[in-house]
């Protein structure tokens, strides 16, 4: 179903004026890719079928839900696309989630912080732990996977350690604005999913339109040749990480509103693996130089509709990750393909 | 490696006498050995063995810990090192492959083979060695998609073994509706799990494990890395694939049979954890972190390069002893949920400090193992 979509809208682009979108071509990528299309022809191929299969899944109470709980996933993805750019990775996020969760959980149940108070702690702290990420990969010139391994052993003790082996219970509603409750939509339309979108459009015209959100493209294609070329790419790549750590809180917050009155030490835990799926489902690169944040949030949605289809059809559960499984092995042999045709044309 | 250690440092050359030249050797004993500790991963490992080892016996001896510390303690622990070190040499195989080699599936192959061992042993009442070779060709089947996809195909092996590892975890789960199998003869495989007596001193209790699975496998590996064709022209496509082609070696095909060995290793490591439940579980590999990061981990502390085409045996083998060992005092001396805490926090930190003292060493001397 992939490569039937794919010509005539990959194509589409070259068909009118040739000679400027030639010369934008060589600046800047088309603002939407094959992939990207795809994508968003697979996801309503998708929500057509299921809505056939369960007249209730094209209701308000059946895609609400879905919005909201692709939102932590995307925006942990957001910052994973922006640190897959540069040609690293973040396997502590998990671990990150959990750390940023349970203390800002414990400071709402021990000394009742209000919702300002609560989201920047959580954010400070997720931007912390990205510091210390990013200044061992930057300046300790390591493999960012070894280093996030070991990291995301460290926070997860520290996360286990304010724990103390039990549960966080009695967490109050302060965060209820990103829940999946009344209170937490407007007109319809979930907040934590609006603040993704606008977080979402934010980092895209950043990476887009902005030299250093070019930079961090340069330091994927070639760390060395981007150094040459004027580029810091140690600055840049403790950025991208700083980044990741911030946003991750931010989505800690969402986990907590999501969740019940009840926090356990089992809180965030996939999270990393669920935040690369939507990644590279969205066509960035895992060996750096190349993505988009949009692929990165249809990503997201894609994995949520499945999981959320996969539920909604009554089968079980855990069929969902077998179908992210192909999903994932799908979108990267689509790009696969392009690259090779793009090589060989 | 150490064929990639360079020359002796610049010294200048002394044409003095006999007497002199000792003095400076002498002199240069330190260096030498800073060097040693810094390049030679196995020497780095042997030293930090030694002193976990010390304290915790010290420790031990002035009583601060739970229960004794001896030797005893210390090799029934090897029970936690035989996963350990078979899923760490898989990943020590796929990564020395190169291009960005590491297989984040094992412990989801290690769950479905479970499943298919528990069918055959436990449910169709297959002979146990007829039963361990259909778990062993069935986790090669398993590598076989991987190093397929990988080789062949050209999948990056990140994302092609988190593709596998959904995959494959999904349908441990679905195959026997979540439920785990433990049949009589399941049940009774429990004891190839015990202890055996050896007759050293007082005798001490090994794991039957370490003497049918651990030390058989790693001897293998060690071959085939060392002593065959296969072995040299795996060191050769991760060192620089390109020059491998060239120089007429099959990329493909030897990148591929790395990734099956890999599946047939954790198709091995699904009937020790059996054996260990004495049950074959849907989640075994991949309750918790699970297993792939573990032994990835473990890898690494090993001195195995993420680039590729670097890595000992005898480093994977070290570095598990390190950990099992340095787990197990652990639990003595911070009894309870906060010792399993304390391992992570250990885990992380020696990680880390490996990782740094890579990167401190290859800027120094170079590109070591």
């Amino acid at each position: 179903m992939s490569s039937s979509t794919l010509t005539p809208a990959g194509g589409a682009p070259a068909g009118e004026g040739e000679h400027t979108a030639q010369a934008r071509g060589r600046v800047l990528p088309f603002p939407i890719t094959g992939q990207e299309i795809v994508l968003i022809a697979v996801i309503v191929a998708l929500w057509i079928a299921l809505w056939l299969g369960t007249p209730a899944f094209l209701t308000s109470g059946s895609i609400v839900p879905l919005l909201v709980a692709m939102a932590p996933v995307a925006l942990i993805g957001i910052g994973m696309t922006v640190i897959i750019i540069t040609g690293g990775i973040d396997v502590s996020v998990a671990s990150m989630v959990m750390v940023c969760a349970v203390v800002v959980a414990k400071a709402m149940v021990d000394s009742g912080v209000s919702l300002p108070v609560a989201v920047l702690l959580s954010m400070a702290l997720g931007g912390v732990l990205g510091l210390v990420n990013g200044v061992l990969i930057a300046y300790g010139r390591v493999h960012a996977i070894i280093i996030t391994f070991g990291t995301a052993n460290l926070f997860k003790f520290v996360g286990l350690q304010v724990f103390g082996g039990s549960t966080v219970n009695g967490i109050p509603d302060t965060l209820d604005v990103f829940g999946r409750g009344a209170d937490g939509r407007t007109l319809g339309v979930p907040h934590s999913f609006l603040l993704m979108l606008v977080i979402a459009a934010l980092a895209w015209y950043y990476l887009r339109h902005t030299p250093s959100g070019r930079h961090l493209y340069a330091i994927g294609g070639d760390a060395d040749a981007a150094r040459l070329a004027g580029v810091k790419v140690q600055r840049r790549v403790l950025s991208a990480y700083v980044l990741t750590g911030l946003l991750t809180g931010l989505a800690a917050c969402f986990v907590i509103a999501q969740g019940t009155s009840t926090l356990a030490p089992n809180v965030g835990a996939g999270m990393e693996l669920s935040a690369i799926a939507a990644v590279v489902i969205g066509g960035t690169s895992i060996m750096g130089g190349r993505g988009s944040v949009l692929g990165t949030v249809l990503g997201a949605l894609l994995v949520q509709t499945v999981a959320s289809g996969v539920t909604q059809l009554g089968w079980r559960s855990q069929l969902a990750s077998l179908f992210i499984g192909i999903f994932i092995l799908i979108a990267v042999g689509a790009d696969l393909l392009r690259q090779r045709a793009r090589r060989t044309a | 490696m150490s064929t990639a250690v360079s020359p002796a440092p610049a010294q200048a050359p002394q044409p003095e006498d006999g007497s002199s030249q000792s003095r400076s050797r002498l002199g240069q004993l330190p260096a030498t050995v800073l060097r040693a500790l810094l390049t030679q991963r196995i020497v780095l490992l042997l030293v930090l063995l030694l002193v976990v080892v010390v304290t915790m016996t010290t420790l031990s001896s002035n009583n601060y810990l739970a229960a004794p510390y001896d030797l005893s303690y210390m090799s029934s622990a090897l029970i936690s090192a035989v996963p350990l070190v078979m899923l760490g040499l898989a990943e020590l195989l796929v990564i020395t492959s190169g291009r960005g080699g590491i297989d984040l599936s094992v412990g989801a192959i290690v769950s479905l083979t479970s499943m298919v061992f528990g069918f055959a042993y436990g449910e169709w009442g297959w002979s146990l060695w007829l039963a361990i070779l259909l778990a062993a060709a069935f986790g090669g089947l398993c590598g076989a998609v991987n190093g397929f996809l990988i080789a062949y195909v050209g999948y990056p092996a990140l994302i092609t073994t988190l593709a596998t590892y959904y995959a494959f975890s999904s349908i441990a789960i679905v195959i026997n509706d979540q439920q785990p199998i433990s049949t009589a003869p399941i049940q009774d495989f429990f004891s190839t799990a015990r202890s055996i007596e050896v007759p050293v001193g007082d005798g001490l209790p090994i794991p039957l494990g370490t003497l049918t699975f651990l030390i058989p496998i790693a001897i293998v590996v060690w071959v085939l890395l060392n002593r065959t064709t296969f072995g040299r022209r795996l060191y050769g496509i991760g060192t620089n694939d390109v020059a491998a082609q060239w120089a007429g070696i099959d990329v493909r095909r030897t990148r591929f049979s790395a990734y099956v060995l890999a599946g047939v290793i954790s198709g091995l490591v699904a009937v020790v954890t059996v054996a260990q439940f004495a049950s074959a579980r849907p989640d075994a590999g991949v309750t918790g972190t699970g297993m792939a990061l573990p032994a990835i981990t473990i890898a690494v502390l090993g001195g195995v390069a993420i680039t590729g085409g670097i890595g000992r045996v005898a480093g994977v083998v070290l570095a598990t002893l390190l950990i099992v060992w340095l787990n197990a005092g652990i639990l003595l001396a911070v009894p309870g949920n906060a010792g399993s805490q304390y391992q992570l926090l250990a885990l992380g930190v020696v990680l880390v400090f490996a990782a740094l003292l890579n990167g401190l060493t290859n800027r120094r001397y170079g590109r070591t193992g």
